[in-house]
């Protein structure tokens, strides 16, 4: 018995010993791999000494878990979800952080024909109605949301066929898929940019008002969750929206392109 | 563009999580194994049974019921261990623990009747009789710490669901295999898979050399 009493004690000591001088970013796939992430958190750490642990799970789960109380800060990209995890009280305030877009992405030969289709809707019903298969993140994620959205917006149920797989994994997991089994798929520029297993997908279709892509930033509610770092949080989001965080995601460059913008207008520049 | 400091800070957050949680569980193990094995009780062969049957748990499972506990909203979210090694050293723990202890107890099982006849005669007691059988037979309980360690470090899906796979803190040798090939960075992931069938390997050449020499 002493035994796991030692057990119990040193697990207990040895989790209030790490004096929590770190904050739990619940975030997102798309900007831990394209890292982001970790430049920020870099940053930060060597600026005031926190150090931003992140999580990087899909939207919907980021959420769930903050809603259970796991992690300070909340960086998605599902706005609705954001306004109304902010509305039930989980959240304090959303802030607008930075934007990029979505792109649709396919094999090169284009075998369902979207190249040259104008129209975001039209490219959405020939790839319902294509043999070709579509490659779904299923995960609720941001981008498996902004998918549903799509085949909503162009007056259509979710596909249900052979060709629509659904992966259910992360967005450079689900671009892998994609690119094995020459499919289409939906993606954030940002993933896509830093993607290095291609092969032979390009981008077939971008630069439509409808594949907007903000991201809000959000502080966990003490008041909900006592044991939140509510003060550190706020700090780094401070530091995110007007400080260095800012600067940095301003000038962040993957091979040489930007892919994240911190305003609208430059955002339609580009 | 492969980073080395990121495959050592993978390989020793491995060795550190995997090297505590097989340590927890094989001197609990050892301790509980002993109690088991030694004493008659009620409900004792189904508690042996309960055990057995847990050495089969899938990783993902034990990572989920931890997961569940040491959740902020969970009955022991208030020890704030989620997303720390400690939680990764528990959910390992819970996927070893009772192959280890199941190994033990049949050990004790068969020897102790033997033991007991022989030392008996000689005035031994129970405590020297337990001290005689851990010295006696050294190489039984390094295959069992082996076995352990073996199936900690290789362990994928635990680990990572407790752990949050977060960079420098959590993110072990199987979970940044994961994330770096759904990357696509496919030559990290096969440098870090080298190194861990390594590591098995090592471990699996180990055991045979002691099974030889126990033979012997």
């Amino acid at each position: 018995m002493k035994l796991i009493k030692f057990l119990i004690l040193f697990l207990i000591f040895s989790s209030s010993l790490l004096s929590r001088e770190y904050i739990i970013l619940q975030s997102t796939t798309s900007t831990a791999n394209t890292g982001l992430l970790e430049t920020l958190s870099d940053s930060f750490y060597k600026e005031t000494g926190i150090e931003v642990r992140a999580i990087s799970v899909g939207t919907g789960t980021a959420i769930q878990n903050a809603k259970r109380g796991d992690g300070d800060v909340l960086l998605v990209h599902s706005k609705s979800d954001e306004i109304e995890f902010v509305e039930e009280g989980y959240g304090v305030e959303r802030f607008e952080l930075m934007y990029n877009d979505f792109v649709i992405v396919g094999p090169s030969n284009d075998p369902a024909k979207i190249e040259n289709v104008r129209s975001l809707n039209e490219v959405m019903r020939i790839l319902h109605s294509s043999e070709s298969k579509f490659i779904s993140r299923d995960d609720n994620s941001g981008t498996h949301k902004k998918e549903l959205f799509l085949w909503k917006k162009a007056n259509l149920v979710s596909p249900i066929s052979n060709s629509y797989i659904k992966t259910g994994t992360g967005m450079a997991n689900t671009l892998n898929i994609a690119a094995e089994m020459q499919g289409y798929t939906l993606t954030d520029r940002g993933t896509w940019t830093t993607f290095t297993n291609k092969k032979n997908l390009k981008i077939l279709f971008d630069k439509d008002e409808a594949l907007y892509n903000p991201y809000g930033v959000i502080a966990i509610n003490p008041v909900k969750f006592p044991h939140v770092e509510y003060k550190k949080s706020q700090t780094f989001i401070d530091w995110l929206i007007n400080g260095n965080g800012k600067l940095l995601i301003k000038n962040y460059e993957v091979n040489k392109k930007k892919i994240f913008f911190i305003n609208e207008r430059e955002h339609n520049l580009k | 563009m492969i980073s080395y400091q990121k495959i050592f800070e993978a390989i020793y957050i491995s060795l550190h999580v995997s090297i505590l949680s097989t340590l927890f569980a094989f001197f609990l193990s050892l301790f509980l194994g002993y109690l088991i094995a030694i004493n008659k009780f009620y409900l004792k062969r189904t508690i042996v049974a309960l055990l057995a049957s847990l050495t089969s748990i899938p990783p993902v499972c034990a990572g989920l019921i931890v997961y569940l506990l040491i959740s902020r909203s969970g009955p022991l979210g208030w020890m704030e261990i989620l997303y720390t090694p400690s939680a990764m050293i528990i959910a390992q723990f819970f996927i070893i623990f009772p192959i280890m202890i199941t190994l033990i107890i049949n050990y004790i099982e068969e020897e102790y009747p033997r033991f007991n006849d022989e030392l008996n005669s000689y005035g031994a007691s129970k405590k020297d009789l337990i001290f005689l059988m851990i010295v006696n037979k050294k190489s039984i309980y390094m295959t069992v710490l082996l076995i352990g360690f073996g199936r900690a470090i290789s362990e994928y899906g635990a680990a990572a669901i407790v752990g949050g796979s977060i960079d420098h803190v959590t993110r072990n040798m199987t979970s940044m295999i994961a994330l770096e090939t759904s990357k696509g960075n496919i030559l990290l992931g096969v440098i870090l898979g080298l190194v861990l069938i390594l590591f098995s390997l090592t471990i699996s050449f180990v055991m045979s050399v002691i099974k030889k020499k126990d033979n012997v």
